[in-house]
């Protein structure tokens, strides 16, 4: 696997993890961004969370943050505003961005900020050993719920739309290429990009017959919510593609318009002068 | 003869304009050359309740507000209870008799403030106003005086100037000029609050972004900040939660901007997971840590140092935390930009822990902006084959370079190598320790070149302190005549033990806000000095200087 978007980092996923999937896919992303949209991989930065799918980050050879076990969405959105024009994805588990820092996501969503969110969603919580989370069905038997979860799952793909996310998307680890196209469309969406990637845990929850034999491609987007709302709710057939994207103001803009911090920074004379003059006036 | 020392106190219901009457009760005393403390008591809701503002004045620095008034304005009958027992010997109380029907108040003048209100619209939030006309007519102001005063400090000025000249009116006869005050020909500073001080002390400091959630009595910072993002050029975010805003700040600071983030007790404990992730990514971030009554939830709109312990310990596991308190507003001005600086040098996080008094006081400062200092971290200049954000240096500290970058540069919260990738190699956990105890070793050295603790006083008894409480203990040796030396240690964490060698033979009086004295066992802990005399106090209050004397002539 040894290419120049890969660190020498020892790689401790469980053969045949559906992390591996996900990880190639991105890799192409990248590549494909770089060579048809020409955005670099230096102006790409990641952040990633806490679990089996944050290892990623430490595969990845790019810039970033590797945060906490449910913060990286946040240490993420930090990212962009001090610097907007850089692209930047964060990686989360289910565990981590269903449960422990949903509201990270949610507030996300609502604001529409520029980013994407790539969830790897196994259905458990999988570097704690296979305790279940928002995603797994009721019944999951795992650690911590020997006789089997009393609670129904989250319809992570619905809460997204109704939180306001600007594009909201579904993958499978299985299917590369599809999975790529994706994570670029993703990439390149200007607003809050949300993608719940389904993604078999080999060890705790191996879920590649049934995604096998369900996912099934979309021909195009939902035109509008309601519709991909039903999108989300099919469970016969477990659609992939974007099931929804619009445009819509972004965060960033709204709240800094199109100043820079990073680049565009008040001088320390500048800063003095504005107190000196609230001072004479205090 | 001249009044040297003057204190007004104006009372109401929150809502009635209580907190801007003090700050224009300021504003008038400054502009005779005099020196003001304002302290706002309020409590924690928005309308009816009890608020009062105090203005102490006088031609020397004076460092706190005295509860003993020589005029009290109380706009309601609830402020009259209240502050009936507050007046000098010759103090005056103008009461509002509307609200005292068939009273007979000693020492008291009665206006119909609620009668003569009620011809205004918005009659309620025009009674501070009223407070003002009191106070002006009793320091012997004119009604032009008055006028331009109101014109230039509030809006509406035009009812507001109308109400105000028959409010004038009706005291006058009773009350007019019957205090004189000493005047100074003193350059007149500027009166700022102490969240208006950190806040500018930091902007001037390099802050480039500021992310807070709100919370009594540290959203001042943020609602100060926020009103002048575009003045200074900063960002201001608030997020949905303090946990959001300190990981936003530490993303943000991992890009290169100056952070910083504030909260009160229950809030930065939200944050100590972060406060940990900055101390293992070597980001740094600056956390103004506002202080209230707790434990939990507390009494959020008063005032307390039961929060130095947790200051002082903030995040899990090993890592060089900075933690300073300012004594006054001029020092929490410097110590924000210095401490941004601080932590920017040492890649840590750092707090500053202050009190609601502090932070909601207001007094005159005479700050030069030159002085402060200017954050400025160690950056990479090159000469290494590849980037290492966590190359392993003599003194610990791996020089900074920020995406986006040709080189990769990766930030982590799981120990890692000199690249910056998870390892859980021994000898590489051990190494990664010891180039952060290392910092720490670089930090005290630091320190042992800064002034990190306020001596004040050549002879006399010691008096050991911190913080705001500084200002009380200062306030009350001179009005209580006490000769003494007053000793401050600006910084905490690390604590300036060298500092302290001088005073290893004495025994001082310890002074601070707390019931547990975690102050003096602090100063036990780190010095082995023990007190004689412990003073303490812990009902929300700040200390009054007369009452603080008083305890203190007990112990000398
Ligand atoms: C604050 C905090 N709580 C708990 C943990 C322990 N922890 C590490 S990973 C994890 C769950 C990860 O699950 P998920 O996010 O679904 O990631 P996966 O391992 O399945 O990829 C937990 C609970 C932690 N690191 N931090
Ligand atoms: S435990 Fe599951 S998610 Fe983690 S590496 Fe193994 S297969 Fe992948
Ligand atoms: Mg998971």
């Amino acid at each position: 696997m040894a290419d120049d978007l890969t660190t020498y980092e020892e790689n401790t996923w469980c053969p045949g993890c559906g992390n591996f999937g996900i990880f190639n896919a991105f890799k192409n992303a990248v590549k494909r961004l770089e060579m048809e949209d020409g955005i670099s991989r230096q102006n790409i930065l990641i952040t990633a969370g806490i679990g089996c799918h944050a290892k990623i980050f430490d595969y990845l050879d790019l810039s970033g943050f590797y945060s906490l076990h449910g913060r990286e969405i946040a240490t993420a959105q930090g990212m962009k505003l001090a610097n907007p024009q850089a692209t930047i994805v964060a990686f989360a588990g289910d565990g981590d961005a269903f449960g422990e820092g949903i509201e990270h996501l949610i507030f996300a969503a609502k604001r529409n900020a520029d980013m994407t969110v790539i969830i790897h969603d196994n259905g458990v919580y999988g570097l704690t050993t296979g305790q279940f989370t928002p995603t797994s069905p009721e019944g999951f038997k795992g650690p911590s719920t020997p006789f089997g979860s009393p609670e129904e799952p989250i319809n992570p793909l619905k809460l997204m739309l109704v939180t306001g996310a600007t594009f909201v998307a579904r993958g499978f680890s299985g299917r590369l290429k599809e999975l790529t196209d994706v994570f670029v469309q993703a990439m390149k969406h200007k607003g809050f990009s949300f993608v719940d990637v389904l993604q078999p845990c080999v060890s705790f929850n191996d879920t590649y017959k049934l995604y096998n034999s369900k996912v099934e491609l979309l021909s195009q987007p939902a035109a509008n919510v309601d519709e991909a709302m039903r999108l989300t709710e099919q469970t016969e057939k477990l659609p992939i593609g974007v099931f929804y994207q619009a445009e819509a103001p972004v965060y960033h803009e709204n709240l800094l318009g199109n100043w820079n911090p990073t680049v565009q920074r008040a001088t320390r004379q500048q800063r003095l002068q504005s107190i000196k003059s609230l001072l004479e006036k205090a | 003869m001249e009044k040297e020392l003057f204190t007004f106190i104006a009372g109401g219901t929150a809502g009635a304009g209580i907190r801007k009457a003090g700050a224009v009760a300021g504003y008038i005393f400054t502009q005779m050359g005099r020196r003001v403390f304002e302290m706002e008591d309020y409590q924690s809701l928005i309308k009816g309740g009890h608020n009062f503002a105090v203005v102490s004045s006088a031609t020397y620095p004076i460092q706190s507000h005295y509860m003993k008034a020589d005029l009290v304005v109380a706009t309601d009958k609830r402020s009259y209870d209240m502050h009936k027992d507050h007046l000098t010997s010759g103090g005056i109380m103008v009461y509002n008799s509307d609200a005292m029907k068939d009273q007979q108040i000693p020492n008291g003048v009665g206006v119909a403030f609620t009668t003569i209100s009620r011809k205004y619209t918005n009659s309620e939030l025009r009674l501070g106003v009223g407070a003002i006309a009191a106070l002006a007519a009793a320091i012997g102001m004119s009604k032009d005086e008055l006028t331009e005063v109101i014109k230039s400090q509030y809006r509406d000025a035009e009812n507001n100037v109308n109400f105000a000249m028959e409010i004038y009116d009706a005291v006058a006869p009773q009350l007019y000029a019957k205090f004189a005050l000493k005047k100074s020909d003193a350059k007149h500073l500027p009166m700022i609050s102490g969240s208006e001080a950190i806040s500018m002390g930091a902007v001037a400091g390099g802050l480039d972004f500021f992310f807070a959630y709100p919370m009594t009595p540290a959203s001042p910072l943020l609602h100060y900040l926020a009103g002048h993002a575009k003045d200074f050029n900063i960002g201001v975010m608030h997020p949905e939660s303090e946990i959001a805003a300190i990981n936003m700040a530490i993303g943000a600071a991992s890009m290169g901007l100056k952070t910083m983030v504030s909260s009160s007790g229950g809030g930065m404990a939200l944050m100590e997971e972060a406060f940990s992730l900055s101390g293992m990514a070597e980001v740094p971030v600056l956390a103004i840590l506002g202080s209230r009554p707790g434990p939990s939830t507390g009494v959020p709109t008063y005032t307390e140092q039961g929060d130095l312990r947790f200051a002082l310990n903030q995040g899990h596991g090993e890592f060089p935390r900075i933690v300073a308190s300012p004594y006054s507003m001029e020092e929490a001005f410097y110590l924000a930009a210095e401490m941004l600086n601080m932590v920017q040098q040492f890649q840590t996080v750092g707090t500053l822990l202050t009190e609601k008094h502090l932070i909601e006081s207001r007094m005159n400062v005479d700050i030069d902006v030159e002085k402060t200092q200017w954050a400025q971290p160690v950056m990479y200049t090159g000469g290494d084959e590849k980037y290492l954000r966590y190359k392993l240096t003599e003194d610990g500290i791996s020089p900074l370079m920020f995406p986006p970058s040709e080189q990769v540069v990766k930030f982590t919260s799981y120990e890692h190598d000199e690249y910056g990738l998870s390892t859980e190699s021994p000898e590489m956990i051990a190494k990664m320790h010891e180039k952060r105890a290392r910092k720490e070793e670089a930090l005290i050295e630091k320190l042992k070149q800064m002034h990190t603790v306020n001596v004040f006083g050549e002879t006399g008894p010691l008096i050991f302190t911190y913080g705001s409480t500084t200002m009380s203990v200062l306030e009350a040796l001179r009005c209580g005549n006490i000769q003494a030396r007053v000793v401050q240690p600006i910084y905490l964490e690390p604590f300036p033990v060298w500092e302290f060698e001088q005073f290893k033979e004495e025994s001082p009086i310890v002074v601070e806000q707390s019931v547990m004295g975690t102050f003096e066992t602090l100063i036990k802990d780190k010095t082995n000095i023990k007190a004689k005399a412990s003073i303490r106090k812990y009902d929300g209050r700040p200390f009054d200087p007369e009452e603080l004397a008083q305890s203190i002539k007990e112990v000398l």
